[in-house]
C-alpha cells in the first residue's frame, strides 16, 4: 500500500527551481534512501514534503491525504535534522515529549510515551539530563525519539549520521534500520553516503540535478546501475572511453566504461612481458599494462594507481608494489559498465548489442 | 615569561589609563562628594536632603522606568519575532529598515519631535481631528509622565529590538523548523523555543536600556510637566541653581542603586538559569 506518493512536484527556492516534475512512490513500513551529490535536490526534497519550502506545482498525498498546501505543523511528517536540531534548554524528556504536549496529549501519557521511547533507543535514565550534556549519538536518538514520538505518518532523515565520527555512526546507521524494522514505519533518509544508503534503505533513489536517475533496490542499483552517472555515483570511478573503430556500423560511437577498483585483477608480468606497450584492450574483458604511478595503504588492501596510455586506473592489490613496476590489469566482462555514448541506456556486464558490435 | 607579561601590560596600559582617568575617577570622586562634607568628614546628611527633597521623583523616576522597560521588552519581542518568524518576507523587509530609523536620532531631536507630536495641539491630535476621530474639545496633551515613557519608548525601541533580532536571528534555524514540524504555532515558538533561549539578551538589552533611561536630561526636561519629575533633572537644579554638588552627587548614587537594583535582579535570573542548566 502506497502511504506517500509525489506527484509531479516542482519546488525550489524564489525563481530557482530546484525540482522539476518529480515523482515517487513509497510505500507503508518501506525506507527509501535519496543519495546523491550535493545540490541534486535531496534536501530540498525533504523540505518540500515537511512543508519549509513550497511546491509551486505538482501533488504530495499521504495516504488518501492532499498535504501539498498544508502548513508545516499540519502535514504529520517528521524530520530528524542534520544538526539534531534540539532545544538546549529543555532535557530529554521535554525534547522528546515536545510534540505530544503541543497536541495536549495528557501528562501521564506523555510520560508513558516518553519512556517507552527512551527505551528503544536506548537512552534509559537520562531523561532528565539537559541535551547539551549528552553526546552526538545520543543526541541523534533523541532526536530520532522526539520524530518518532507523535508516531508520524512519514519520518524523513536529513542526514542524520553525517555529524557522527565513523565508528559511532556505524552503531547507528545499524540501530536506526533495526529500529524502522521494529517499529515498521516509513521513512526517508537523504544520504551522499553510498554505503550507508546500501545497508539502510529497502530501495534506492539515485538523484541528479532533481530528477530520479534510477530507482531500485540497493542490489539492482549496484549491479546493474542505469546510467553512467549512477555507475560513477555507486563507486566506480574508473573511466575509459573506447572508441568503436568497427566500419560495418552505421557511425563511429563511443563507449562509456566504467568498473570498480575492486574488480581489477592487478598481475606483475614476467620481464619479458613487461616491454609490452602501454595500451588497453577491450575484447569482453578489459585488459591493459601500465606502470604503477602510486600505492596507498587502505587497511586490508592497497590502492594503487596504474598509467595505462592515456588512462589512469585505480585498482586494489593486496601488496605494496613501487612506483614504476609494470603491471597488467584485466577486468572481467561481468564487472563491467557500459554505455553508448549518444543515449545513455543500461548496457550491463557487456550487453549483447555491445558484444555484437565488436 | 617575564618579558612577556609586561610587554602585555605595556599593551593594555593605555587603555586602561584612559578607563581609570575618565571613568573610574569621576565616579569614585562623585561616591565619595555624595558621602562627606567640604572638610572631608563621613556624612549622610545629602542622602538625607535628597530623599526629604525628592523622595517623590525617586518614585516617579523608578515608575517611568519599570513601565518604560516591560514596554520596551514586549514591543521589541514582538517586532524581533515578526522579523525572525513572519511568512512575509516583503512586510518584514520595510519593518526591518523602519524600526532602525530611531537610532539615529538623538535624544534631544527625540524630545522636540515627541513634543509637537504628543502636546494638546500637537501633530497627533490635529491628525485624529482631521480625520473626524476627536473634535478639538476632547483632546488631551500627553506631555507628562505618559510622554516622557512614550518617548523613551520610542528612542530605545530600535536598540532593545536590534539586540533581541539578533539573538533570534542567531539561533540555529533548524529548532524553530524542529518545532513547527512538530506541529507549534508561532506563539509557541516564540514562547517555548526561542524566548527561553533569547533571555540573557533580553535582560542586556533591558538593563542598557535602563542606564540610558536614567541618563538622558533632555526627555524629563522638555516633555514633562516640572513635578513630579525624573531625578537626572532634579540633579541638573541642584548643580546649576544651587551649585550644590553633594546633593546632586547623592542623587546620582541614588541612580546608581537604581540601576544596580535591575542589574541584580537579571543577574539573579540569569545565572539561576545557568545553575539549573549546570
Amino acid at each position: 500500500m502506497t502511504q506517500l506518493k509525489i506527484e509531479n512536484l516542482h519546488a525550489g527556492y524564489g525563481s530557482k527551481m530546484i525540482l522539476n516534475d518529480f515523482n515517487l512512490e513509497i510505500n507503508q513500513g518501506e525506507m527509501i534512501a535519496l543519495l546523491g551529490p550535493s545540490g541534486c535536490g535531496k534536501t530540498t526534497l525533504l523540505n518540500a514534503l515537511c512543508g519549509f519550502v513550497p511546491a509551486s506545482h505538482g501533488e504530495i498525498y499521504v495516504g488518501d491525504r492532499v498535504i501539498t498546501k498544508l502548513p508545516a505543523e499540519k502535514r504529520n511528517i517528521t524530520m530528524v535534522f542534520q544538526s539534531y536540531a534540539l532545544w538546549p534548554h529543555l532535557t530529554v524528556a521535554q525534547n522528546i515529549g515536545y510534540g505530544l504536549k503541543v497536541r495536549k496529549v495528557k501528562t501521564a501519557e506523555i510520560q508513558d510515551r516518553v519512556n517507552e521511547l527512551l527505551v528503544i533507543v536506548k537512552l534509559e535514565g537520562l531523561q532528565n539530563e539537559k541535551v547539551t550534556s549528552l553526546s552526538g549519538g545520543q543526541r541523534q536518538r533523541v532526536a530520532l525519539a522526539r520524530a518518532l514520538a507523535i508516531r508520524p505518518d512519514v519520518l524523513v532523515l536529513d542526514e542524520p549520521l553525517s555529524n557522527l565520527d565513523a565508528k559511532v555512526r556505524l552503531n547507528v546507521r545499524h540501530e536506526i534500520k533495526s529500529l524502522q524494522k521494529q517499529l515498521g514505519f516509513t521513512s526517508l533518509i537523504v544520504t551522499h553516503d553510498q554505503e550507508e544508503a546500501l545497508v539502510m534503505a529497502d530501495r534506492i533513489a539515485v538523484l541528479n540535478q532533481g530528477k530520479i536517475e534510477q530507482l531500485g533496490t540497493p542490489e539492482e542499483i549496484y549491479r546493474t546501475p542505469s546510467s553512467a552517472f549512477v555507475a560513477n555515483f555507486m563507486g566506480a570511478e574508473n573511466h575509459i572511453e573506447w572508441q568503436n573503430d568497427d566500419n560495418t556500423l552505421p557511425a563511429k560511437s563511443a563507449q562509456q566504461i566504467y568498473f570498480r577498483s575492486e574488480s581489477v585483477q592487478v598481475t606483475v608480468p614476467s620481464e619479458k612481458a613487461s616491454s609490452l606497450s602501454n595500451d588497453v584492450h577491450f575484447d569482453s574483458d578489459l585488459t591493459c599494462q601500465g606502470h604503477v604511478l602510486q600505492s596507498a595503504f587502505f587497511g586490508h588492501h592497497y590502492r594503487i594507481s596504474v598509467r595505462c596510455g592515456a588512462h589512469t586506473i585505480q585498482a586494489d592489490h593486496h601488496s605494496d608494489l613501487p612506483e614504476n613496476t609494470p603491471v597488467t590489469l584485466r577486468v572481467t566482462a561481468d564487472a563491467l559498465h557500459i554505455y553508448n555514448n549518444q543515449v545513455e541506456t543500461a548496457a550491463h556486464h557487456v550487453p549483447t548489442s555491445f558484444q555484437s558490435n565488436k | 615569561m617575564h618579558f612577556k607579561i609586561s610587554k602585555n601590560l605595556w599593551l593594555v596600559a593605555p587603555a586602561a589609563i584612559m578607563v581609570a582617568i575618565l571613568f573610574l575617577y569621576p565616579l569614585c570622586f562623585s561616591l565619595y562628594s555624595a558621602i562627606t562634607l567640604d572638610n572631608g568628614s563621613f556624612t549622610l546628611e545629602h542622602l538625607h536632603t535628597s530623599f526629604e527633597l525628592y523622595s517623590n521623583d525617586i518614585l516617579f523616576t523608578i515608575l517611568i522606568v519599570l513601565i518604560s522597560v516591560i514596554l520596551l521588552a514586549l514591543l521589541s519581542t514582538i517586532i524581533a519575532a515578526l522579523i525572525v518568524l513572519s511568512p512575509f518576507r516583503s512586510v518584514v523587509l520595510i519593518l526591518g529598515v523602519l524600526y532602525r530609523l530611531p537610532l539615529f536620532i538623538p535624544f534631544i531631536v527625540t524630545a522636540q519631535m515627541m513634543r509637537t507630536f504628543l502636546a494638546k495641539n500637537g501633530l497627533m491630535n490635529n491628525a485624529f481631528i482631521a480625520s473626524g476621530l476627536m473634535t478639538p474639545m476632547d483632546t488631551v496633551s500627553f506631555l507628562g509622565w505618559s510622554g516622557i515613557i512614550i518617548t523613551f519608548v520610542w528612542k530605545q525601541l530600535a536598540f532593545s529590538t536590534l539586540l533581541i533580532t539578533g539573538a533570534m536571528s542567531a539561533l540555529d534555524e533548524s529548532q524553530i523548523r524542529a518545532a513547527r514540524n512538530l506541529g507549534a504555532s508561532r506563539f509557541k515558538i516564540l514562547t517555548q523555543i526561542i524566548l527561553p533561549q533569547i533571555f540573557p539578551t533580553l535582560g542586556v538589552a533591558m538593563v542598557l536600556s535602563t542606564v540610558t533611561m536614567m541618563s538622558v536630561l533632555s526627555v524629563p526636561l522638555m516633555i514633562g510637566t516640572g513635578t513630579p519629575t525624573m531625578i537626572s533633572a532634579d540633579m541638573a537644579f541642584r548643580v546649576n541653581s544651587y551649585g550644590d554638588y553633594h546633593v546632586a552627587n547623592a542623587l546620582g548614587l541614588v541612580s546608581y542603586a537604581i540601576c544596580a537594583g535591575l542589574a541584580w535582579f537579571y543577574l539573579r535570573h540569569s545565572l539561576k538559569d545557568k545553575g539549573a542548566t549546570a
